[in-house]
């Protein structure tokens, strides 16, 4: 009764003290949807698309096909637009890059044996990743070029005579290259002539779509199961929402904000003398830590639950509720111990904010409370098994979309209650011996 | 109620308490009077159990402050305001007296005196960041009184106080002495030890200097009466016990008015007639050679 006294003190101290408040519960539902949005990619159709201003200066109907290409494409947004008028909306990164399609573009954009047309394409600089996409991008819209000529033998059967009939006039290429080279057109000529006649009996029969002429049969295969399970790419796999990945962020940075404002509230005790107090009640030093331990277990809780609730509402799917209460409950004591232990490391609240804060900033970076450890570089992931936040979303992730068995729980579980254990240890013996 | 035997406690090099010993009987209002850093604040830690003392030993009611149950009966109410700003005073009362195991039905009447005590009612609702520093001290002394204890402990009660609260503390507290409350007092106001203390330990330096009631100190340390008067008719033949100049008449006594009686039926008559008795100040001044404001 007297530590639930102690502890619903503290919680009522916590909701009135509104810059607390906020770092507990406004801070990391902030930092939740904000990740959730970033990370939106992770789920189908809600990445942000490039925006490319595309300068058609051939405008013709190859060209024409090639644009339509790249607007197929999710990832891109294309918009037409003069060569000028690009530059500068790039360079003020209104868009991500511009693509130039010069004059001439339809005569052998596709055709193999002809020199390629020069595409310009031009990126903003601090946005080198989608300049890689957009080149592959742009890679995959000439390749399909390359079928729209197969497609249109009327259209591609002059430019193979034409070919041929360069090929064999040339008088430096010898007799047998010539033989092989005529029989190369010959066969090519037969090819698209058959698909001409192809596409004209579908039309006649079906009314329908000429089917479209393949060099193979590709069908997309599902790899994921083959990749290395610890890869980022087979990870990412298993997220179904982004909010899965974003809200155990978002719970530990409310975590964070918990123990930092009840690692304060010892010291704040201390300062404004209602500590003499409690201490002169017939309460035991330990009874007293017990209260605050209380009190900072039930906010984070209360922290979790809310980000759940919060993240159930924007369709975060979580795998197994009865592990995220129980990897909930080992998280809380995990920062209920680390609380106790920082709130005596120094004798004024400005100490131990300074050493909360700073605590708990290199545990939040090292842990992946920024960047998913996932995506970190191998030394940081390695680094990072120090710090509590990483086995605490770990736990959290194991539960909501990692799909972790019992047994793969146990090992960030186990951590954590231990880390819970011995900061309580080390505070509680701290406190008592200071005040001896 | 309260043994104390030659306790001491230091904090690094400065002894704060150096070898303190006293006794305060049931029902009695024991003044400890010194300058700021005298030991007083740390002897009331040591009465409560907040620090133990290197030497010596401290019984509460016949037990050790250390236990929790000896703290059961006793309430204090520290020198820095100890309450929670951002709750109202209300709240502050019941959650003090949940600690000391009230039941509910306790609570809510002690809660209930208390605030009628530290005339806070109409205010019981609100913050007490929005109480004046008068309010404040009242219902720091009444979160001291509200699980009904037998011993009270105030130290500085009356630190940063306007007059009007002032006055109602100290109605307070000899409301409380008429009750039978044993009080333990510390201060640096002597007419707050002389107005409300039976009995008076000086303290400075952490060293008990002298132990008594107020008139007994005086009549120890005081030393003697100071009289100046300004005489308008003096009877030549008549025996003066001091220097007259220029028809101002000085002299010292231990009993001022009975030697101005003496003079006054032997024809003296006076204009202006100042007697300076000595009281605590003297005797502080006269046991450390030092101001208690210093």
């Amino acid at each position: 009764m007297t530590l639930i006294n102690l502890a619903l003190k503290d919680l009522r101290l916590l909701a009135r003290d509104r810059m607390s408040a906020f770092f507990v519960f406004g801070f990391p539902i902030m930092m939740g949807l904000f990740f959730g949005m970033i990370l939106g990619g992770f789920s189908s159709g809600t990445r942000g698309k490039m925006e490319i201003a595309v300068i058609d200066l051939d405008q013709s109907p190859m060209s024409k096909r090639f644009v339509e290409s790249l607007q197929k494409n999710d990832n891109i947004k294309v918009v037409t637009d003069e060569l000028e008028a690009a530059k500068e909306s790039v360079r003020k990164a209104r868009r991500t890059g511009l693509l130039v399609i010069p004059e001439k573009f339809g005569e052998s954009a596709g055709i193999f044996w002809e020199p390629q047309p020069e595409l310009q394409l031009g990126m903003d600089p601090s946005r080198a990743a989608e300049s890689a996409m957009m080149e592959g991008f742009v890679m995959q819209a000439v390749a399909e070029l390359m079928g729209e000529r197969f497609r249109d033998p009327s259209a591609f059967l002059p430019s193979i005579s034409k070919a041929k009939e360069s090929f064999l006039n040339n008088e430096s290429t010898d007799a047998v290259t010539k033989q092989v080279g005529g029989l190369f057109f010959g066969s090519l000529e037969a090819m698209v002539n058959s698909a001409g006649q192809l596409q004209d009996k579908t039309e006649t029969a079906d009314g329908g779509f000429a089917p479209s002429l393949q060099f193979a049969n590709i069908k997309p295969l599902d790899i994921s199961r083959q990749l290395d399970p610890d890869s980022p790419e087979a990870q990412v796999k298993k997220i179904r929402s982004r909010w899965d990945i974003s809200f155990p962020q978002a719970m530990l940075w409310g975590i964070l904000g918990c123990i930092a404002g009840f690692s304060v509230s010892i010291a704040k005790e201390r300062s404004q003398g209602t500590l003499v107090r409690l201490q002169a009640a017939p309460l035991s030093r330990m009874q007293i830590m017990l209260g605050k331990a209380l009190a900072c277990f039930l906010a984070t809780l209360l922290v979790m639950v809310l980000m759940v609730a919060l993240g159930l509402l924007l369709k975060m799917q979580p795998g197994s509720y009865l592990k995220l209460a129980v990897v909930g409950v080992c998280t809380a004591t995990c920062f209920v111990g680390i609380m106790m232990t920082l709130s005596v490391l120094g004798k004024t609240e400005q100490s131990v904010a300074g050493v909360g804060w700073a605590f708990n900033m290199v545990m939040a970076m090292l842990g992946g409370c920024m960047i998913p450890v996932m995506f970190m570089p191998a030394i940081f992931q390695k680094i990072s098994v120090i710090s509590p936040v990483r086995w605490a979303i770990l736990g959290i992730e194991g539960a909501i979309w990692r799909d972790f068995s019992w047994s793969e729980l146990f090992l960030p579980m186990a951590i954590m209650v231990s880390v819970g254990v011995v900061g309580f240890a080390v505070g509680t013996t701290i406190m008592m011996r200071r005040n001896g | 109620m309260i043994t104390a035997r030659g306790l001491e406690k230091s904090y690094g090099q400065n002894k704060a308490v150096d070898g303190l010993s006293f006794d305060i009987a049931k029902g009695e209002t024991f003044g400890l009077l010194g300058p700021n850093g005298a030991g007083k604040s740390t002897t009331i830690h040591l009465l409560i159990g907040l620090l133990r003392p290197d030497r010596g030993e401290v019984r509460v009611m016949g037990g050790d402050p250390w236990i929790a149950q000896t703290r059961q009966q006793i309430g204090v109410a520290p020198q820095a305001l100890s309450l929670y700003e951002e709750l109202t005073g209300q709240e502050n009362l019941t959650f003090f007296a949940g600690t000391y195991g009230l039941s509910a039905a306790r609570i809510r009447d002690r809660v209930t005196w208390a605030l009628a005590f530290a005339g806070l009612e109409d205010r019981a609702r609100h913050r007490v960041s929005t109480y004046s520093g008068g309010m404040k001290r009242r219902l720091n002394i009444a979160v001291a009184l509200v699980h009904e204890p037998q011993l009270l402990l105030l130290d500085e009660p009356t630190v940063g106080v306007d007059p009007q609260s002032r006055n109602h503390i100290f109605e307070s507290i000899e409301k409380l002495q008429k009750q039978g409350l044993t009080i333990l007092y510390t201060t640096h106001y002597m007419e707050e030890a002389r107005r409300l203390c039976d009995r008076i330990a000086i303290v400075d330096r952490g060293k008990l200097l002298a132990l008594d009631t107020v008139d007994g100190l005086i009549r120890q340390y005081g030393g003697t009466s100071h009289v100046v008067g300004e005489v308008l008719d003096c009877p030549s033949n008549l025996q003066l016990p001091g220097k007259m100049v220029e028809q101002c008449l000085r002299f010292a006594s231990d009993q001022p008015l009975e030697e101005v009686a003496r003079l006054t039926a032997g024809g003296v008559r006076f204009q202006t007639l100042q007697i300076n008795s000595p009281d605590l100040e003297s005797v502080f001044l006269k046991l450390t050679g030092r101001s208690l404001r210093d």
